[in-house]
């Protein structure tokens, strides 16, 4: 018996190998193969079975995160896709929100459609914003846009039509018509890929869908083919952005679910870890080479939010395309070790443009020219030149520290020391901001979170990034370097259903409410009986509200159980703690009403419980490595640090700070006056100081 | 952390400045996510109609969020304004301050302000404010900002000279009586106040964080860098503009139906790394609600110097420096007291087109055609369903002039920075049925860049009866091209396109019923460079995607598709 999870990112194709009878698990990384990722998969995984001894027959299941869908999107390589939608709103995707995402850039652009102002056809209908329909569906204009798409040679259709979450009759219309003329056709209807109010938010993620479909049907079967041909004949699941698994059938059909797919499991590692290390509430940091991404886990669960955007320009809200699909709730910014420093009106400056892999940071000897956050970090002797990547690559310090001084440090009258210190304290800073609006300003209280750091990067920033918000524990999971497939072997199937309907929540809105819920668990049910096994599954309910009057809506989770008699006034009390909890006040008079309400399936991980691999603990006094300079200005400067081995340390070690605790794929830094011990799985848990 | 570790020569620490300067942008965005995230009114939330900014103890502003130009260079002056009605002993701790007044203010009453001071030890460090479009503050017309048949502000609703509007954290309970007697949507107006208090409060406890973090001497140090440096930064841009006088002249429509156009004349004096903006050569003030006080002018110059000069540069003080804004007492940019100003939002694209025009001379490759304007709507009324009030309150954005390098860009926020409201959501909330929106093809400016379209919104109503107040222009002077780029359609304003159509104009407030439509078309934006200099393809590109007729591209680029012409792709 044996799990595989595998997590296809931008430069790595992770593994891991759970084989439960034998209680342990192996890491495996290959280069991901640019074009077909298909192929670094297989032949991965072909190594990786061999090397471990595993028959292919005996693997039973196949758990996979992939940015299939991601690329598609970024690089603009999706199917030649169409939009059919009501007549007069032909240009609501060339619109969008119309906002520029700086006010002072008059010349910027704005993100590129995934369809041409010639891809756009419509119909003559109208239906009212509470489903009524006005103008019925004219049976000449729809023959007429049929007819047109079927001329233009379009392999994906997407219709989305105002107001449509209210009532789907015309599209689903409109798509028996299409589906008659050719039942090859990929159509995607706003009415069911995201029933939600504001029309170009669902066009957009509408359209998006429909542009990735063939591009993820394809793929997904090329998988499953290369999968069988090995002798694979396991269930495969695949990631969703709300950290949920789910059949490659299922992912098929809303593939744009799949978008987030590869972070959401990181996140996922989070929560895995944080409650197998006691830590309910996480705040998840993963630095990379070129960007940073925080996300959040409340009460054990990751945090998921409604919707998000894809293919930004720097991270900037509001420039690129919003997708109303549930999705971990992570914030990203161009923060990484590769992420360009400078000087500007005598400040450092880093980022958000990035050195990438490619020519890299000044000491990878690359050709890179300009110093970054990595330079950096080997300058403050962080980072150990002859054990990067587990000594794959060497680092240039004379380089890099050239570099600082020359760009960094001689233009700000600094020693070249200082000038590093500037740009690893100014990337923190830009973090910081980040962190903030992931804590908070989304409510949450950083003293009752633990930081959770994983990627390259992460555990190298997170002790100073959590003493300046106040956050008193950090933990480096074992893995942290495939922390997404890590996270992949314990997630949940989950299915997420939602829809629009605006609903005062008065005390005697209980039947309405429940009605509303019956109709949301039948479209679900009709999702999960697709699972396969749906043993032992769980219900969560959460709604968008808000006061009568307002524009936006929070998320509320709703009393779980029976709907009846005064269900709708648990709702209420529901909705004012949760506001009271943000806002500390809340009016108990104002009415109340619900905009969004959503329910969610979780079935137990496809992978089962299993238990973490065993954390063989070797012998102890071995882990030492001995010490180097490294910096830190709380102790004056430079000051001789122990180098550990984090593939030696054991069980209950305690390491005090200041240290750095050296793995293949990642450095953890532990300041002066905070400590780390070793838990039983093998995590480092660093209990965070004040710093005074 | 010993300081002489990391000082620089010049005495500061350049990573703790960084770090700061850091923190001062982020208590403004931060400001701003609170106040969307509490805010009631459609313009606030969808319509991001509102600004934050941070200052310091004697009232230069530090940082300012991504919002509204036109309210962030207004803020400087109001907060100074509030520390001479209540200097610091007048004021406790959870006190804050609330103005409208049209001329301390941004302009106009609906923008209420609230500036609360941050204290340290009993002092006060420094004023957190933030300013929000309110829904209604009483006057002639619901939404208070009619231009027609508005003469003085005493019709424009509710006026606040700064008056302490919260003690000990909490609404003055008689004082809040006294204002939401006055507005038409007192609930919305109530919880968009309150909204605005939270914010200035989260913004005040970080200021207070970062004092208490890093001491008195060492924040003041910053603060003064960083005024003095983003200063010299923009007076180093500024001096690389040659020296001269720069004019330009336009006209809007009118204030009105049957009125005299309005003279929009610049100069723009460049002086070394001074650079003043004089529009006393505009007409005189007009006996309609459409007037600009000077702080509202001078907002738009701040905007627009800094677009020309280095659009990246943070908001703060410093920047503002080298700007002169300059207008004749009396006229049409300077206006006295009690002049009407409740439609002055018609006016701020104006505002940065002039000193477009006249700066393109000196930097043609910043300069672009002139803009599509845009709509400001309102209906009010009852909704005959509900039996309540409803104002809708909207906003059309189309396209933008040609640039040196590209055509315009289509359907944007033109200068203001708003969002536009979703169809769903006014027709959700108002008795309207939002009949079409689409780009209007062959509006806009040919030329080798191309202008941006045309939009037009059809908009019909579905209760008995509503106020219609519009607020437009371009329907008598074209938006203007640039080096040879012509201009663009012309916008019109038909009531009833498909029955007895009645041509509007720009400006006009009358009483509509049930079954009326307003179609608003916009104009095209003007063009960029010669007609006959555009590449064939992108003609042909144009005709493909429908923003040119076949017909349209034989009379604008006729030459461009001769096929004997000369072949420039």
């Amino acid at each position: 018996m044996a799990q595989i999870a595998l997590d296809i990112g931008g430069t790595f194709t992770d593994f891991v190998l759970r084989l439960p009878e034998r209680g342990t698990s192996l890491f495996w990384k290959v280069p991901t193969s640019p074009g077909d990722p298909t192929v670094a998969v297989l032949d991965g995984l072909d190594a990786l079975l061999r090397h471990a001894g595993v028959a292919p027959a005996a693997v039973t299941t196949v758990l996979h995160a992939t940015t299939v869908a991601t690329n598609a999107i970024i690089e603009r390589k999706g199917a030649p896709t169409a939009l059919i939608t009501t007549e007069g709103f032909r240009d609501v995707i060339i619109m969008g929100r119309q906002k520029r995402y700086d006010t002072f850039d008059l010349y910027l652009k704005k993100p590129t459609p995934l369809v041409r102002r010639r891809d756009v056809f419509e119909v003559k209908e109208r239906v009212r914003f509470d489903g009524q329909v006005l103008v019925p569906l004219a049976p000449l204009s729809l023959d007429a846009a049929v007819a047109a798409v079927i001329a233009g040679g379009y392999r994906s259709i997407a219709v989305a039509l105002i107001h449509s979450y209210a009532n789907p009759a015309h599209e689903e219309r409109i798509a028996a018509a299409l589906h008659a003329r050719d039942p090859e056709l990929a159509i995607s209807l706003s009415s069911q890929v995201s029933p939600k109010m504001r029309e170009y938010e669902r066009f957009s993620t509408t359209v998006a869908n429909a542009y990735v479909m063939p591009v993820v049907g394809r793929y997904v079967r090329d998988l499953q083919a290369g999968l069988k041909g090995r002798g694979i004949t396991s269930d495969l699941f695949i990631m969703q952005s709300n950290a949920g698994l789910v059949p490659p059938e299922l992912a098929g059909e809303l593939p744009i679910r799949i978008v987030e797919s590869g972070p959401a499991a990181g996140v996922m590692m989070c929560a895995v870890v944080g409650r197998r290390e006691g830590s309910e509430h996480v705040i998840t940091f993963d630095m990379g080479g070129t960007t940073a991404k925080l996300g959040a886990i409340d009460d054990g669960e990751p945090a998921v939010m409604p919707s998000f955007e894809v293919a930004t320009v720097n991270f900037r809200p509001g420039s690129g395309l919003p997708l109303n699909v549930p999705s971990v709730e992570l914030l990203e910014i161009g923060a990484g070790g590769g992420s360009l420093a400078g000087t500007d009106m005598g400040l450092v400056t880093v980022g958000p443009e990035s050195a990438g892999a490619d020519p890299g940071p000044i000491c990878y000897g690359r050709g890179g020219a300009r110093p970054t956050v990595t330079d950096a970090n080997l300058v403050l002797g962080y980072l150990d030149p002859d054990y990067f990547n587990g000594g794959a690559m060497r680092l240039d310090t004379a380089a890099a520290t050239a570099g600082i001084q020359r760009q960094i440090a001689e233009p700000l009258g600094l020693s070249a020391a200082a000038g590093a210190w500037g740009i690893h304290a100014v990337a923190n800073s830009n973090m910081e901001r980040a962190m903030r609006v992931v804590s908070v300003e989304r409510g949450r209280d950083p003293r009752r979170y633990a930081m959770v750091a994983f990627g390259g990067a992460g555990p190298l920033h997170a002790a100073r990034l959590a003493r300046a918000l106040g956050i008193p524990r950090v933990i480096v999971p074992v893995g942290a370097g495939v922390g997404s497939a890590v996270g992949l072997l314990a997630a949940d199937s989950r299915i997420d259903v939602a829809m629009t309907r605006v609903l005062r929540v008065t005390a005697d809105a209980s039947a309405a409410i429940a009605r509303l819920y019956t109709e949301l668990e039948a479209r679900a049910q009709a999702q999960l009986a697709r699972l396969g096994s749906v043993a032992g599954v769980r219900w969560s309910r959460a709604a968008y509200m808000r006061f009568v009057g307002q524009g936006y809506e929070r998320r509320v989770d709703l009393p779980a159980g029976d709907m009846g008699g005064d269900y709708a006034a648990r709702v209420v009390a529901a909705f004012q703690e949760t506001y009271r909890r943000n806002y500390g006040y809340v009016d108990r008079e104002a009415s109340i009403e619900g905009i969004d309400w959503t329910l969610a399936a979780t079935v137990p991980s496809p992978a089962g419980s299993g238990g973490a691999s065993s954390w063989a603990g070797p012998v102890a006094g071995q882990a030492r490595l001995g010490e180097r300079p490294a910096f830190f200005p709380e102790a004056g400067g430079f000051v001789p640090t122990p180098i550990i081995d984090r593939y030696r340390v054991a069980s209950g070690d305690v390491i005090l700070g200041p240290a750095i605790v050296e793995e293949r794929e990642c450095t953890t830094v532990i300041l002066p006056g905070d400590s780390a011990t070793v838990s039983a799985a093998g995590n480092l848990i660093i209990a965070i100081g004040s710093g005074d | 952390m010993p300081d002489t570790l990391l000082r620089s020569d010049a005495g500061i620490d350049p990573i703790a400045l960084s770090v700061i300067w850091n923190g001062f942008i982020s208590i403004a965005e931060e400001m701003g996510t609170t106040l969307r995230q509490t805010a009631y009114s459609d313009a606030v939330r969808e319509g991001d109609d509102f600004s934050t900014g941070l200052f310091d103890r004697r009232g230069r502003m530090l940082s300012q969020g991504n919002f509204t130009p036109g309210h962030l260079g207004s803020m400087p002056f109001v907060v100074r304004s509030c520390m001479e009605y209540y200097p610091a002993a007048r004021m406790q701790p959870g006190d804050s301050i609330a103005v409208n007044d049209s001329f301390l203010g941004s302009g106009h009453y609906p923008d209420i302000f609230i500036v609360t001071p941050v204290w340290v030890a009993g002092k006060i460090i420094g004023y957190a404010a933030n300013i929000a479009h309110h829904a209604d503050v009483g006057g002639a017309v619901p939404g208070s900002q009619a231009v027609v048949g508005v003469t003085e502000a005493f019709q424009e609703g509710l006026r606040i000279l700064p008056v302490k509007l919260v003690r000990a954290g909490e609404f003055d309970p008689d004082l809040l009586r006294l204002v939401l007697g006055n507005v038409r949507l007192p609930e919305r107006v109530k919880g968009d106040l309150r909204a605005q208090l939270n914010a200035t409060f989260v913004g005040a406890r970080r200021l207070e964080r970062m004092y208490r973090d890093y001491g008195a001497p060492t924040m003041e140090g910053a603060i003064d860098a960083i005024l003095d440096r983003s200063e010299a930064r923009i007076r180093a841009q500024i001096a690389k503009i040659p020296d001269g006088v720069y004019r330009y002249d336009d006209h809007m429509d009118d204030y009105g139906p049957g009125t005299e156009p309005v003279l929009v004349n610049v100069d723009v004096i460049v002086a070394g790394s001074d650079i003043t903006v004089d529009f006393s050569r505009s007409s005189d003030q007009v006996a309609a609600g459409m007037n600009c006080y000077i702080n509202f002018t001078r907002a738009y110059v701040y905007f627009s110097v800094k677009v020309f000069a280095d659009a990246l540069l943070p908001q703060n003080d410093g920047v503002i420096r080298p700007i002169h804004v300059v207008g004749r007492e009396g006229s049409f940019f300077n206006a006295a007291y009690p002049a009407a100003s409740g439609g002055r939002a018609a006016v701020q694209i104006r505002i940065f087109e002039a000193i477009n025009g006249a700066l393109a001379a000196v930097l043609p490759e910043r300069a672009m055609g002139a803009f599509s304007h845009w709509a400001n709507v309102q209906m009010g009324g009852i909704d005959d369903a509900t039996g309540e009030g409803f104002i809708l309150y909207d906003v059309v954005f189309a396209g933008y002039g040609g640039h040196a390098t590209k055509d315009g860009t289509e359907a944007m926020s033109p200068i203001l920075n708003c969002p536009n409201i979703p169809v769903e959501v006014h027709e959700a909330h108002n008795p309207v049925l939002i009949r079409r929106q689409e780009l209007i093809p062959d509006s806009a400016g040919p030329g080798r860049y191309r202008g941006g379209c045309g939009m037009r919104k059809d908009i019909e109503l579905c209760t008995d009866s509503a106020v219609l107040n519009l607020l437009g222009d371009r329907h008598r002077f074209a938006p203007y091209g640039i080096f040879g780029g012509q201009p663009g359609t012309r916008a019109e304003t038909i009531l009833n396109p498909d029955g007895e159509a009645t041509a509007l104009s720009s400006k006009e407030r009358r009483v509509i019923r049930r079954g009326d439509v307003v179609s608003l078309r916009l104009a095209g934006a003007g063009g960029y460079g010669d007609v006959g200099e555009r590449t064939q393809a992108a003609v042909l590109e144009d005709v493909a995607e429908g923003y040119v007729t076949p017909a349209g591209a034989r009379r604008d680029y006729g030459a461009a598709l001769n096929p004997t012409a000369s072949r420039r792709d």
